[in-house]
């Protein structure tokens, strides 16, 4: 089987570009489409999340499903809190065989905080179980009971690393953990504190895990002051340094969101610098029409 | 211990609504440690009870006993007098005494008045916290004495998640963050390199996930 | 022997139609000696002499109104000044809480007050049971007396 257009790029050296998009709260899949036309050309591969914020919508896989069929390259988000190995197991060999190369394996949120807080979570195994899991099956052919699987889904193995979550002393070991358990690639949550990432970048790169892993910042443009001061106060695992928030508050109204890609673009170009860092992974939440903008600024259009 | 909470008033009440006369029936042992269905609370409920219907202008007959250990049939045949007085008893011990209760006296409608949360220790004077999730094979070893599994949101065996903020849990900002704990206790004792093996995944056949458990002890079978 | 008293409280019959409002006091004994020095007013106080107030289980508290309290009151020494360290801290505490299920139960948690007074103070302690008498001229007389 050949490649996919990330693990392509990424091997080839290239700086990757990806996106996100999530699936609706409903069963019209041209939603998914819509918002995935806008990503079409400027990307190298589009994440697909797995019932983000643990509110239920249209299953990752079948989202990643019309992606194939628009002829984008997928990243199907699988997290363990809703399927146990079983259901895991299964879903990721049903991926491969509908054409998805690409995989990031992640815990999820908590269910209390989306539309079923009642639910009760499965959290059979953990994402690092998950990735050992998918390389099993990827390597060895066999699934977690050792059989020998008939054809072996080849995906390339992604994670998620919160450089900015506690305990920060533990985070780039948490990272080594991720990388000896098989991971090819990992993807940060939203990059603001630039020092601290910068920090956490260096130990990555003195414990030699940036020769082992690509990683790939994550950015948000900031909409607005309120967004930035929401996402400080409220989303556990994210800080913007308080410059930020002053420099968003500094300008008027209608231009905060120009200002917020501005400011996004300086952080891409920032990041660039920063020695084996791999690519950048730009998560704008319901604003899929920046993408493109902000990747051409970026200077890093057209994508190989 | 097992940690137990009394039901509201109003959810007990509105249970023993159609019954003339009950039998309150507390538990001396882990439930009387946690102020739920001692002795004294099976006192307070009932007079809770009493002076509720009174000012309805019903009167309700209510029988008090606490027995040593609701699990044990050692101790609830001595209740077996006062349950033949009665059709309905509110039991004020865990789960698992309501239902050694309900399957000695089959003839008396069982009503639970505690909901069993936990398996914890008292932390300090009047805050229980829970510790165990009695999942059949204790591996706390490997995290310091600290356990992923019953003090995780997420069960989380390589921990923490993007929500571990500044020591706390995302999900209860009053709840200290398992996997903080567990690199604090790896960094104090220089085990911090310890934390980067590799947990493999757990086998819940030991676990509730394997149906009911037992334990037998032929060695004290008689 | 406090639960003795208590039990005999709850024999008594049932409340006249029209009748003086009654009081039952929880007192240590240190706060005030003996409520005898309150009576005399119209009303009926009924005293619980205590070696200290947190002797006073919830279920006292309770109980005295299924006796036929209108209103009880709880006298405790100030605060820091509890010769059993933490005795009036923990009365408060139950006072509170009783409080709430008199509150659920349709009684009103009003009925139920806790006051610190000085040893000796007979004159406050007099003070807080004219006021409980003129606060359950606007209350009425409890329904479950």
């Amino acid at each position: 089987m050949s490649r996919g257009k990330l693990e392509q790029t990424l091997g080839e050296g290239k700086f990757a570009v990806t996106a996100e998009v999530g699936p609706p709260r409903g069963a019209n899949a041209e939603v998914i489409l819509k918002k995935a036309a806008l990503l079409k050309g400027c990307v190298d591969a589009v994440n697909v999340t797995d019932n983000q914020t643990a509110i239920v919508r249209m299953s990752s896989i079948s989202a990643c499903a019309h992606l194939v069929q628009l002829g984008m390259e997928p990243v199907m988000q699988m997290v363990t809190r809703d399927r146990n190995r079983i259901a895991l197991q299964s879903d990721i060999m049903g991926a491969y065989s509908l054409g998805i190369r690409n995989m990031l394996c992640l815990s999820g949120d908590h269910q209390t905080f989306g539309s079923e807080p009642g639910a009760m979570n499965v959290h059979d195994i953990d994402s690092v179980h998950l990735i050992h899991t998918v390389k099993t099956m990827r390597d060895e052919g066999r699934d977690m009971s050792g059989y020998e699987l008939n054809v072996a889904p080849r995906m390339f193995i992604g994670a998620a690393e919160n450089p900015f979550a506690d305990p920060f002393e533990y985070r780039v070991i948490r990272l080594a953990k991720k990388v000896a358990a098989g991971v090819d690639f990992i993807q940060t949550q939203c990059v603001y504190d630039m020092a601290r990432f910068k920090e956490w970048m260096k130990q990555a790169r003195d414990r030699g895990l940036t020769e082992k892993v690509y990683i790939l910042a994550g950015v948000t443009p900031l909409k607005s002051a309120r967004m930035a001061k929401y996402m400080a106060a409220k989303v556990a695992g994210i800080t913007i340094p308080e410059q930020m928030i002053t420099r968003m508050e500094g300008v008027a109204k209608e231009h905060a969101a120009a200002e917020g890609i501005k400011i996004c673009l300086e952080t891409i170009q920032e990041l660039r610098e920063i020695p084996g860092l791999s690519g950048i992974h730009i998560m704008a939440i319901e604003w899929e029409e920046k993408v493109a903008e902000i990747v051409k600024a970026a200077g890093l259009f057209p994508r190989p | 211990m097992i940690v137990g909470e009394q039901k509201p008033l109003e959810e007990i009440k509105a249970k023993v609504s159609g019954y003339s006369r009950i039998l309150i029936l507390g538990c001396g042992t882990c439930v009387k440690t946690c102020f739920a269905g001692g002795e004294d609370e099976v006192a307070t409920l009932a007079s809770a009870l009493r002076l509720s219907f009174k000012l309805e202008g019903r009167t309700i007959q209510i029988e008090e006993q606490t027995v040593e250990r609701q699990c044990e049939d050692e101790f609830i045949k001595e209740a077996a007098t006062n349950i033949a007085e009665v059709k309905a008893v509110v039991s004020l011990a865990c789960g698992a005494g309501v239902q050694m209760v309900a399957s000695r006296f089959p003839q008396v409608t069982l009503l639970p008045g505690v909901n069993t949360t936990f398996i914890g220790i008292l932390e300090k004077a009047g805050l229980f916290t829970e510790k165990c999730l009695g999942c059949g094979n204790c591996i706390v070893d490997l995290f310091g004495g600290i356990c992923p599994i019953g003090r995780c949101a997420k069960r989380l065996f390589h921990g923490p998640c993007g929500g571990s903020s500044k020591g706390k849990c995302e999900v209860n900002p009053d709840t200290d963050c398992a996997w903080q704990l567990i690199v604090d206790h790896a960094a104090a004792t220089g085990q911090l390199d310890k934390l980067a093996e590799y947990v493999p995944p757990k086998d819940w056949r030991t676990s509730q996930a394997g149906g009911p458990r037992k334990v037998h002890r032929e060695d004290h079978e008689i | 022997m406090v639960m003795e008293k208590v039990h005999r409280m709850s024999n008594k019959g049932g409340a006249a139609h029209t009748r003086k409002p009654r009081i039952t006091v929880f007192h240590c004994f240190t706060a005030l000696e003996d409520t005898a020095s309150l009576e005399g007013g119209d009303y009926e106080i009924q005293g619980i002499k205590m070696p200290c107030s947190s002797i006073s289980r919830e279920v006292f508290l309770l109980r005295a109104f299924e006796a036929g309290a209108d209103a009880v009151v709880v006298l405790v020494c100030p605060v820091n000044s509890c010769r059993y360290v933490q005795g009036n801290i923990r009365t408060e505490k139950r006072v509170t809480r009783v409080k709430k299920i008199l509150d659920e139960i349709g009684i009103g948690g009003h009925r139920l007050n806790m006051f610190n007074i000085v040893q000796g103070d007979e004159a406050a302690a007099r003070r807080i049971i004219e006021q409980t008498v003129a606060e359950l001229g606007e209350w009425g007389l409890s329904a479950a007396a």
